[in-house]
Formats: C-alpha cells, structure tokens, sequence
C-alpha cells in the first residue's frame, strides 16, 4: 500500500506520541515551521543541539524534536546554548522558548547575547501571557487585560517591540512573523539558521486557553483571522505613522546583517593566544 | 495514492482548533460524526477532488495531523 | 596530560592562581565567570592560561548565566569550570540543582568571603559550608572538598575534576579567602604523574533508543550532545533514558534516591581526611585553612603533655560520618573547629555525641583562622 505520510513525522521523537499543547495552540506550528525550515535547506537533526527553557513553547522542541535537546531552567536556556555552542561551534543551536522566558526572567541574557552577536538562532514564542502556570500576566500582556495575577487589569506598560529591543541589542538577524504566516516563518528560520551571527525570530502564537478567553479574542481560528488582519509588512508600515500603525503588528525581516560573530572571534583570539597565528605587531612599537 | 490524509489520532479537534477548516479555501474537510479516542473530533475529508494541494491545512496544522501529496511528487517529476 | 598544560616546577604561588593551574592540569577546556572578590584571580589566570591550550574563559553577564555555560559546554563534551564566591553562589543555586538533576560533570570553585550578603569581601571565611549540601531546592547529594594551601589548591582541582567526571555531578572546591590569597610553596608535578579521569560515554553508534543514559547507581555513560545519542535532557523527574515522567508518582522516588545513591554507593572512595589521633584524648576536627591552627594547637598542646590528636575532613560532602564515629569511638573529647559560628558542628555532633563530649569553639570572624592559642586555652580547659 502507498499510503501518504507526513514529511516531518521523520523528525519527531519515536517514543514521542503527540504534541503536548491544548487544541488550537499555535506553537505546534511553530513547530512544524522548524521541521520545514530544516527539511528545506537539507540538514539532518543530527546537526542541531536544541535548547528551550520552561513554558509552553520550551516543550516545542522537548521531547518533540528527535535531536540532542537540552530542557533548561527558567529564562536560562540562550546561557546554556552559549556554552553548547562554544563546545560544539560546527552545530548549530536553536533555542526555542517563550516570551516570559526569553523576556521576563531571561530577558538580560537575551540582550548579552545579541550584543555578543554570538552564532545561534533563537525563536521567541510570544502568546502574550503565561500560559503553563495558568494565565498570569507577561511584559507582553496589553495594558488593562485582566489576568489571573491582575484581576483589575494589567497596570504596567508593556514590551510592544520585543524585536526592537534584540535589534537595538546588536543581533545581526531579526524578523517578526505570526502563526498566520508559517510559510514566511520558515523561510526566516531558514535565514536565520544560515546567518553567522545572533538570529532571532519573534513569532506571536495564539494562546486560545489562556490568552483568547481572558482578552475575549475568541478560539484558535479567531485569533488567527486577528493576526491576518492586523498584520502589516515592514515595507508597508514605513509609508504608516505611529498612530495608524497602533494595534497593528508589524511583520517582516528587520535586520539581516554582516558583522563580527563571537565564535569567530574567540577562535581567533585562540589561536593568537597558542601562537598559532602571529600577533600583529603594534605599528607604534617601532 | 491519495492527496490527503488525516490522522485522526493526532488531532485535538474542530472545535476548539478547526485551524484545518479554517485555512482550506475549497471546503475539503467537515467535522466529524465521530470522535477520535482522545475524544476530539477530527475533520473528514469530503470533497477531495476538489482539494489543490495548496498545503495550507498540512502546514497550519498544530498537531501535525494532516498531510498533502506533493504537487510535484503527483506529477512524477520527484 | 597534555604539557603544556602542566607547569612542572617549584613555585612560590598564590593559592588562587594554583587553582587556575590545577584546572589546567586536570584537562580544563571551559571556564566561564563573573568578577568577584576574592575569586577573580583564578578567572584571571584562566584567562590567560586557557586559550594557550585551545580553550578559554568567558566573562558572562552574571553568575547565573555562568554555571548555565558551564553545563551547556560539559554537554557539549568539554570538561568545565565556574569560580566565584558566596553571593555568586547564591545566584547559582538553581542551575546547579540542574546539573545535579541531569548529572552533569563541573567543578564549582566557591573562594568563600565574609558573609552574610555582601559582607566583607576580602575576609576569608568559612560561611557557605552547608549552602553547598543543602543550597538547591529538593534532596541531593554532593561532593565538596577543602583545601588549606595552595599546594591543595591545586592538588583538589585536580580531585574536584576527577571526581566531577567520574560520578557526573559538580563538585565543590569549598576554599576562602584566606586560602585563596595564602602565598606558599607549590609543586606541580610531571604531566605523568597527574591522573586525570574522563567521563564515560555511550558506544558511538549505539541506537538512540537504547542509550540509558541517566539514573544508574554506578553512573551511566554521559550521552554528550553531538554524537547522534539524541539525547533529551531535562531536569524534569525522569527515567533511566532521559524521558520525563510527571504522570507516575513513583518515578520520583526512583529519581531522587538514584542521583542520591550514586554519590553516597561511592562515598568510601570520595572520602578524603587526615588521621592523626592515635591514642588521643582529646581530638580537634577541622576543614580546610583552620586545619593549620589545629596541627599547631595539637602539637603544643602534646609537648605540654596534653594527648591532644587531629582529624582533618578534606571531603565534607558527602558527610563522612563513618570517619567521625569511628573517630569519636577512640576518644574522650572532640573540639569542633570551624571559621563559621557552627555549620558542620550539628553533624559532627550527631555522629560523634554517643561516644564522645563534643563541643565547638566559635571564632572571632575576623579574616584570620584560630590562634593556636585560644585552641589551646579550650584543650586545656576540657582536658581538666
């Protein structure tokens, strides 16, 4: 029989039997997005070392991807890859977690490493809430929304730009997509995969349980069809002033860039150190 | 071979993901008179041929529940 | 060992920079840190050091991101190191449970300063003790040793990372400010005379499926990233091939007592003190710098007739227990020395109580250890 099969099911754990998110959560296509970008450019999940943290989106590669995983501790997991990366700089290494990870508790260790500009690509899972603990309030809830830990509604001004902030932080790869867009989210992945440098993608994925039924923004499907409507492109949106780009999400590839990557470096740095490579001489010693 | 396959066992259900629904243009699918044993209900497939392989269920699909033949693959130039 | 990696010879040596050589010798590839008081030569001298043999320290943005390096890079198969100090630690805590909970080899030098808080940096003493044993959340066991020269600080880096890679699990050098900064004569020997010791790993090649990579008594082979083993690793209650398990209540019985029990099933071979108490009356425990107060203090105190002995513990975790009883067993009195107001007096006592007095004397926190004096004074007056 030449039944059909799934492309990707190839990549999954085989002890693993489904994915561990509620109905309608977008972080599995997240998921497949990764496993296509992968599959598209040829490589083998022997050549990566994922890393997540903890929430939602950590369990996106854990157990999930049939790869070296590490499942780190909260907010931590883009200071294990470093160390992942700098034992093992022929691999690439993805960190897939979410926004309260990335951005609330880890939030410092995103902005290091995008300054360091050190190789390894980074996926941001922003639903906009804390979805495993039970929908408590993140940097990336709106102001106003009532949450289990603000029942009056959020008082805090909220990270509206999460890219922005890893752009101003100095990585050489950016882009924002939504669960709208998986088709564009894989093409970025796969940039971001390619670039020597720090690659990070924010991806907004619809939290349905947690985020839908607090915010009134309705199940899975509504959710999406909000993403389509309010997304625009970063082409379109620099014609746009502030004010009419409010409540809209701007998407595209902000920055893709060439400079110095933090492997490199110290692979340099190394082998001036062992003597390897003669120092340049200083022109002033003379 | 056929264009499309659904693994019931994989999915959450249309009625609090229907993602699959949702993105299809030409109305393949419809929920289910049944219920998978996880208890969700699963999509069936019922106008196939009218189906493009245009893989936007296959690709949204959280759950990894669906697949689409490949264009190419059907034309037999893979 | 590599030779370059070992700088034979005698040297008039800071204990910190002996740590950082002792980390060489034992095969360091990684280091990564912060600054602190009174730890920052050992970064310093790593700094330097570690790229002339191809590897390197990394200053990270703090401590907590430093042991994540760490264990991210003893995943990645390289052997790793952290220095810091008390609140340093303290930052670390839940990362080292992880790597406790995922068995990952790396050494932890805590070169411990006044404290609580931020204290007084540059006063040495003996304050985290009990922080290392019960610092992370949840039961575990864990390895620390004590060194109390600077020739033991290089010589215990060089255990700390044998023991690391033997059991897979950090290990603590628990030394201070005063060791750390204690100038002395240290000789590092031949490159052959070093032993160093790797982790084992699975056969390459091996179906991923099959590789037990975690919670064996006697230590499972380290599936290191890299290699195809397709490891997961999480901290999350798990079983002997990595997979998490949170649905049945009995997999973490088995989890805890398992990482427990590789450390305690080995404890006779990890268990380092120094005996000197044969015939002894009265017996000084100690660890680390105070040790060298203890032997002066025992050694006036027998030339005045006193038979005063010593029983140093350089592991103080696991608890060497059975080398307290068997101790007490043989003596009438156990003076308790320790540069903190009493953090591993409660256990001392608890083993060594049925069969012997055992009391402490508390020491001025003053960044100095005991004078041999006030030692003396306490022999004598429990000796009456």
């Amino acid at each position: 029989m030449n039944e059909l099969v799934h492309p990707y099911h190839c990549f999954i754990r085989p002890t693993v039997t489904h994915t561990t998110f509620c109905p309608g959560c977008g972080d599995g296509t997240v998921a497949q997005s990764i496993l296509r970008a992968i599959d598209g450019l040829g490589m083998d999940m022997d050549d990566f070392v994922f890393v997540s943290g903890i929430g939602c989106a950590a369990w996106i590669p854990s157990p999930f991807f049939n790869a070296d995983v590490l499942h780190t501790t909260h907010g931590r997991p883009i200071a294990f890859a470093f160390g992942i990366k700098m034992g093992l700089p022929d691999k690439k290494v993805m960190v897939v977690s979410g926004d309260g990870d990335l951005v609330a508790i880890g939030g410092n260790h995103l902005i290091q490493n995008a300054r360091r500009n050190i190789e390894m690509t980074v996926i941001c899972v922003n639903n906009g809430i804390y979805g495993m603990t039970g929908g408590q309030a993140a940097p990336t809830t709106p102001m106003g929304v009532k949450t289990t830990t603000t029942p009056y509604g959020t008082f805090e001004n909220f990270f509206e730009d999460i890219s922005g902030l890893v752009i101003a932080a100095g990585a050489s790869f950016v882009a924002r997509w939504t669960t709208a867009h998986p088709r564009q989210l894989t093409n970025s992945i796969k940039k971001a995969i390619q670039k020597k440098g720090f690659a990070f993608i924010e991806v907004l994925s619809q939290c349905p349980v947690q985020f839908g039924r607090k915010m009134g923004t309705g199940n899975a499907v509504q959710m999406l069809e909000d993403y389509k409507k309010r997304s625009i492109s970063i082409k379109e949106a620099k014609k746009l002033s502030p004010e009419e780009l409010r409540d809209r999400i701007v998407v595209g590839e902000f920055v893709d860039l060439d400079k110095p990557e933090m492997v490199e470096e110290v692979t340099r740095m190394i082998r001036r150190a062992s003597g390897e490579v003669q120092e340049v001489v200083d022109a002033g010693r003379g | 071979m056929d264009t499309l396959r659904i693994y019931d066992e994989l999915c959450k259900g249309v009625e609090e993901c229907g993602i699959c629904i949702y993105v299809c243009k030409e109305e393949v699918f419809r929920p289910s008179e049944t219920l998978n044993q996880k208890g969700y209900r699963p999509p069936v497939i019922v106008n196939e041929d009218l189906c493009t392989q245009c893989e936007n269920c296959m690709i949204f699909c959280p759950d990894l529940a669906v697949v689409v033949s490949e264009k190419k693959r059907k034309k037999g130039s893979k | 060992m590599d030779e370059k990696r070992v700088h034979t010879g005698r040297y008039f040596m800071m204990g910190n920079v002996a740590c950082a050589e002792g980390a060489l010798a034992a095969g360091c590839e990684f280091a990564a840190g912060y600054p602190i008081t009174p730890a920052t030569e050992i970064a310093n001298h790593l700094a330097e050091k570690l790229p002339r043999v191809g590897g390197a320290f990394f200053q990270m943005e703090d401590e907590i991101s430093s042991i994540a390096a760490v264990i991210g890079a003893s995943w990645a198969g390289k052997k790793a190191m952290t220095v810091t100090s008390g609140p340093g630690i303290s930052l670390m805590l839940e990362n080292i449970g992880f790597a406790i909970g995922v068995e990952t080899p790396c050494v932890i030098v805590n070169v411990q300063r006044g404290a609580p808080t931020t204290g007084m940096p540059t006063i040495g003493i003996q304050g985290d003790m009990v922080q290392a044993k019960h610092g992370s959340h949840g039961d575990y066991e864990i390895i620390a040793l004590c060194p109390s020269s600077p020739q033991e600080m290089f010589d215990h880096t060089v255990i700390a990372f044998n023991y690391a890679e033997r059991y897979r699990t950090p290990v603590f050098l628990l030394s201070d400010a005063f060791v750390g900064h204690m100038r002395e004569e240290v000789v590092i020997p031949e490159a052959e005379k070093i032993e160093t010791v790797y982790r084992n790993i699975p056969e390459p090649g091996t179906d991923p499926l099959k590789v037990k990579g975690f919670l064996d008594e006697d230590v499972a082979p380290m599936p290191i990233f890299g290699k195809g083993f397709k490891a997961h690793v999480t901290s999350s209650c798990h079983d002997e091939y990595g997979k998490r398990n949170l649905i049945d209540i009995s997999a973490l019985d088995k989890f805890v007592r398992r990482l427990s029990n590789k450390i305690l099933k080995h404890k006779e071979e990890i268990t380092l003190v120094e005996r000197d108490y044969e015939d002894a009356e009265i017996v000084l425990v100690s660890y680390g710098g105070v040790s060298r107060a203890a032997a002066a203090a025992a050694s006036q105190a027998r030339k005045r007739g006193i038979p005063v002995g010593t029983l140093r513990l350089i592991t103080v975790w696991p608890f060497p227990g059975e080398e307290i009883e068997k101790m007490a067993r043989k003596t009438k009195q156990v003076i308790v020395l320790e540069n903190n107001l009493g953090q591993v007096y409660p256990y001392i006592k608890a083993e060594a109580a049925h069969f012997a007095e055992v009391s402490f004397l508390p020491p001025k926190l003053v960044g100095e250890i005991q004078d041999p004096e006030d030692i003396l004074k306490k022999i004598e007056e429990v000796s009456k």
